[in-house]
């Protein structure tokens, strides 16, 4: 990604986040298949593994973040952004640390963490928020539902950047 | 590298069964206590309740109304903008408990 310009690379980064946000707000009018706040596949975080590995973790939490502000006037109220910012934040912190330390082919174990400590994140502000600390017994079935869905959404990622880097393998020529 | 992937595949699937066989053996019990930022406001017990009857919670917030029914809790209106408590539907056990979290409000059951 270093020879890419910096108007390819903005161009880029702008498409990757009005995905990101349109697959948030569509997945967000699904109802949910288990009606448990908390409980959601989080397709958008595919798009942030991603941007992550192919451009970077910087460009990545720009996307991420433009995509929590921008999402909050299309579908989101002010306490969702407090949310989705905890859950965000902590995602990409783990994900930060630990993408240089997988292969590819364990990307998918990134995303899982990353979505461990997306839930982590939310809980601790939903504890926070509540004031009742006793919302932590919740805890080992947000893991639970973390480990499934971020083991799928980083599959997806894994295919979505190799996909991308094919492409731009070929354009190249 | 097959034995890297079967390795984390093995510690995640533990992992989540570990995870969900807790979530599943936390529960039981008729006690439930709603409480508004952190404070008890009222407590039901789900065991003496013959017939289903509602009532509104108040908050600085906003409120919810809320049906207690023999051996359920649910709440069946509220003024927040994703209904998301409204949608959980009711609960019996402590497995999972309601949360409004733009009201604060949360509805456990205990004991």
């Amino acid at each position: 990604m270093n020879e890419m310009n910096k108007t390819r690379k903005l161009v880029f980064m702008a498409l990757l986040t009005a995905l990101e946000l349109i697959v948030w707000v569509i997945e967000g009018q699904i109802p949910a298949l288990i009606p448990v706040p908390g409980v959601k596949l989080g397709l958008a975080s595919v798009i942030t593994l991603t941007a992550m590995a192919v451009l970077g973790r910087k460009e990545a939490g720009c996307i991420l973040l433009a995509r929590i502000l921008l999402g909050a006037l299309f579908a989101g109220s002010v306490s969702a952004v407090l949310f989705s910012l905890a859950g965000g934040a902590l995602s990409w912190c783990v994900m930060a640390l630990l993408l240089g330390h997988f292969e590819r082919k364990l990307m998918w174990v990134v995303s899982v963490f990353g979505a461990i400590g997306h839930n982590a994140g939310q809980l601790l502000a939903a504890i926070a928020v509540t004031g009742t600390p006793s919302l932590v017994w919740y805890g080992p079935a947000l893991l639970a539902s973390a480990i499934v869905t971020g083991a799928f959404t980083g599959l997806g990622a894994m295919y979505l950047t190799g996909a991308l880097e094919r492409y731009r393998g070929r354009s190249k020529e | 590298m097959k034995r890297k992937t079967l390795f984390w595949i093995v510690l995640f699937g533990a992992l989540a069964a570990l995870g969900a066989g807790a979530y599943l053996l936390h529960g039981g019990g008729t006690r439930a206590v709603i409480s508004v930022d952190g404070q008890v406001w009222r407590t039901v017990d789900l065991s003496a309740v013959t017939e289903p009857y509602t009532f509104t919670v108040e908050t600085e917030d906003g409120w919810n109304t809320i049906q207690a029914a023999p051996g359920s809790i649910q709440v069946v209106d509220a003024d927040c903008p994703h209904q998301d408590c409204v949608k959980q539907g009711a609960i019996s056990d402590g497995a999972i408990p309601i949360v409004c979290l733009p009201h604060k409000l949360v509805i456990e059951i205990d004991e």
